[in-house]
């Protein structure tokens, strides 16, 4: 009955002691996180961090091996069937790879976002009612693609099919709005209106926001808070704006590995330093 | 705002100006996509109709049970043929199989190399490989067995020619399929590398479509040994051939026995191939692994892995399996150069195509009957494999053992040769269009199920991982994820089951379905060669038909 009793307070996530082994490989290490209400985090790291397994833990796609992720008052891995149903329509989840339905318009691919709502399978827009066509609309009009509203979903630019995936977990009218590297298939014109976009609904709506990220520089700029993920162990959470290059890529250089994404890493923040640091 | 107005923009009907709904654009639909789902709905209803009229009724055949049991006390003890001729005549039918899908096999890859879009040399070429496939596949191999027959008079041949060329037309055609989906970068590689068209076939294509080439033969091969039971009615050696023998002499029990074994084999043989399938899919990915030795001397010779004595000796295992079909079916190669002269005198009879005794209005409305029976079938069969075959699927069956239990209970249906059930069921019902409707129903089942529930597998996950993310139920997900994305799939594939169905639907109609087949047989047993030719005519203008509304279905609906 604890979890009833329990005030959505300051903290939307508690994540607790959380480890998760895929066979011999650890994906997180004792991982903890708590996130209040409004906040902008960013989940930083290279690929295999365990940005992504922790981000699939916060919306009950993933069991934890041990420790306690709680979500909107509710202890996730206890939860299934409806009321796990009924904790994922409050959660909005965008996808690296946007995760449209291709064949469908891209009007109908928004509605999906309302299903949790509805009851019984939905097949074709005659299926949904008006009011939520609507809204659907809205929401596509809103993220400045109502033209497209007909248009198959494969007809659609990388970019703009993740502004659709914005809108339909818009529709769902979520408390939450996850992330899973939202930006990493598109190009930087495109990043850059995708990472604007849900910052600017996410402040509009009052939405509680956690993205993973691998750039540094993106990272920085655009998140007010910045956690730190290395080899499934959260190595760094601090504000954004406190926080130094210097910092960061120390942090990245005790992975110590050549890799290319390494030094990737340091070529953006060499990139950074160069210039004047952006107003946000 | 006037403007647009004039400029031809939807007016605003009742909506207040600037809202949503009135800013949002109309849904444009396009002509030929409505003519394409009338089409559709007209087809449909021709086959909900097709239904009505086959007389199929639960009561009728309740009432019809005690027929077939009468009949079963009548056969008494079932009997079988001495297991030494059993062996026998079971090899030779294996044998007889495999050798036409293999000589169909090697005639496929020039025709398919011939017919898909990346490789063929010019558009002359690619619509003569289109019209070998199609032909081929039109005429049935009942057809070329009684020409065969014909000229070969005795032996093996026959059978394998006529499963042979019969064949040809759908492997062809599945084998251009894989060659126009391949990745283009290793071909446009070995080019850049001064390669020439033969070398980029056999390095850049060939290692590409082998596994989905060897999926489509050992699949055809399935389909072959089922239908090499009506090949033994006009006369192909093997099992079929004395199946029915024994049905003609009455002696029911031993038919019956033979129907028991034919159906036990075409388990066993799906059960290996798919074996062999999964084998070719998922060992090749698991050999190989790091070299140990250390300098390039010691690397040359390839070391012994466990993964590669395995695949050296399956594939010595598979040659000894083709070896061995050739030696049992005791080829007379002789036959194959004295056809030639035999050949210009057998032809002149299949011409000019008449109906000789029969009046156009009954051959024509025997058409119409087949063509009903396989619209009825082949919906029948839709309805039930889309629930089946659904459930049979990784990623929509609720838990693993309903999908394993669907799936096992596909491969039983399909082990079953249509022409062994509509046997059985004439004996339930009679004679007639309902006894083949229900075979080639329920054999449609096992075909379009496996193929339902192997598209549907492949979709992409993401959506539907996208869509369980909002907190979308599972017959939600099902609905708005998967079935999108596997809707063309689901109607090519029931395209390819009304193509399939008219042809079958033409053969049980002489074993006593109902429909032309039934002339078919006569004609072809009353040596009225040119109505046989005229019979296939009829058959070869509805198969193309079917083919072409296919074709424009599968590009307006893609």
């Amino acid at each position: 009955m604890s979890e009833t009793a329990v005030t959505e307070g300051s903290a939307l996530i508690e994540v607790d002691g959380l480890t998760k082994r895929f066979g011999t490989t650890v994906a997180l290490r004792d991982a903890s996180l708590e996130v209040a209400r409004g906040e902008i985090v960013v989940l930083l790291g290279l690929s295999g961090s365990g940005k992504s397994t922790l981000l699939r833990h916060l919306d009950g796609l993933e069991i934890p091996t041990s420790g306690s992720v709680r979500v909107l008052g509710r202890e996730v891995p206890r939860l299934s069937g409806r009321r796990l149903r009924a904790l994922r329509s409050r959660i909005g989840f965008v996808f690296q790879q946007f995760e449209l339905v291709p064949s469908l318009t891209v009007l109908e691919n928004v509605l999906t976002g309302a299903l949790a709502e509805l009851r019984g399978p939905r097949l074709g827009l005659w299926s949904y009612p008006r009011r939520l066509k609507l809204a659907a609309l809205a929401h596509l009009d809103r993220v400045g693609l109502l033209d497209r509203a007909y248009q198959r979903a494969d007809t659609l630019s990388g970019g703009q099919q993740q502004r659709v995936a914005i809108a339909r977990a818009l529709m769902q009218d979520p408390e939450i709005l996850l992330a899973d590297e939202p930006v990493a298939s598109l190009d930087p014109e495109s990043s850059e209106q995708v990472m604007a976009l849900i910052r600017e609904i996410a402040m509009d709506a009052g939405l509680t926001v956690v993205c993973s990220l691998h750039q540094v520089d993106l990272a920085l700029s655009w998140g007010d808070r910045i956690v730190g993920l290395r080899h499934g162990e959260v190595v760094l959470d601090t504000p954004a704006s406190g926080l130094a290059k210097a910092e960061v890529m120390e942090i990245y250089g005790r992975v110590a590995t050549a890799t290319a994404e390494l030094e990737a890493i340091e070529r953006e923040l060499a990139d950074v330093a160069a210039e004047p640091e952006p107003a946000r | 705002m006037t403007a647009l107005l004039a400029s031809g923009q939807r007016p605003a009907e009742a909506s207040p100006p600037g809202s949503i709904a009135e800013r949002a654009p109309r849904r444009i639909v396009s002509p030929e996509r409505v003519a394409a789902a009338l089409t559709l709905v007209a087809l449909v209803g021709m086959a909900v109709v097709a239904v009505a009229q086959s007389g199929i009724s639960i009561t009728g055949m309740v009432e019809s049970w005690d027929n077939a049991e009468r009949f079963f006390a009548r056969v008494g003890p079932i009997t079988f043929p001495e297991p030494a001729e059993l062996a026998y005549l079971t090899a030779l039918t294996v044998g007889l199989v495999l050798c036409g899908t293999l000589l169909a096999a090697v005639i496929s890859v020039p025709v398919a190399y011939l017919s898909a879009a990346n490789t063929t040399p010019g558009p002359g070429w690619r619509a003569f490989g289109r019209f070998v496939g199609v032909f081929t596949r039109a005429v049935p191999d009942v057809v070329l067995a009684m020409v065969f027959v014909l000229m070969f008079s005795l032996g093996t041949l026959p059978g394998i020619l006529a499963i042979g060329i019969h064949s040809i037309g759908m492997i062809s055609k599945l084998f251009a399929d894989a060659i126009e989906q391949i990745d283009e970068g290793p071909r446009l590689a070995i080019r850049a590398a001064g390669g020439s068209r033969w070398q980029e076939f056999t390095s850049g294509i060939l290692p590409q479509v082998l596994p989905s080439w060897v999926a489509t033969v050992l699949h055809r091969n399935d389909i072959n040994l089922r239908g090499s039971v009506v090949l033994g009615y006009v006369g192909v050696a093997g099992l079929g051939l004395e199946m029915s023998f024994a049905f003609k002499s009455l002696n029911y029990s031993l038919g019956i026995g033979i129907a028991i074994v034919m159906f036990a084999l075409c388990v066993a043989m799906e059960v290996v191939s798919s074996a062999v399938r999964k084998a070719m899919l998922t060992g090749g990915r698991a050999s190989g692994g790091p070299l140990r030795a250390t300098t390039p001397d010691a690397a040359l010779r390839r070391p012994w892995t466990a993964s590669r004595v395995r695949s050296t000796a399956w594939g010595w295992i598979a040659a000894a399996v083709v070896v061995g079909s050739i030696l049992i079916c005791d080829i007379q190669w002789g036959d194959l150069v004295t056809v030639w002269a035999k050949m210009p005198a057998v032809a002149v009879q299949f011409w000019p195509p008449s109906f000789g005794n029969y009046d156009a209005a009954t051959m024509f409305g025997a058409m119409g009957q087949t063509i009903g029976i396989a619209l009825a079938a082949t919906l029948l069969a839709l309805v039930v494999s889309v629930v089946v075959g659904s459930l049979a699927a990784r990623n929509v069956a609720p838990n693993g053992t309903v999908r394993t239990s669907m799936r096992f209970l596909l491969v039983v249906i399909r082990g079953v040769p249509e022409v062994i059930l509509a046997i059985v069921l004439i004996v339930i019902t009679g004679l007639g269009a309902q006894a083949g409707t229900l075979a080639l129903a329920f054999g449609g089942i096992g075909l379009a199920g496996k193929l339902i529930a192997d598209s549907f597998e492949e979709v992409k996950a993401g959506p539907e991982r996208a869509l369980a993310a909002t907190g979308a139920s599972r017959t939600q997900v099902y609905a708005s994820a998967t079935l999108p994305q596997g809707t063309p799939a689901l109607l090519g594939h029931g395209f390819y089951l009304l193509d399939t169905n008219v042809r079958a639907a033409t053969i049980l109609g002489i074993v006593g379905g109902g429909g032309i087949g039934y002339y078919l047989l006569n004609a072809g047993q009353g040596s009225n060669y040119q109505a046989v030719t005229a019979i296939v005519l009829m058959l070869l203008v509805t198969v193309l038909v079917v083919e072409g509304v296919a074709m424009w279905m599968r590009r307006v609906f893609r």
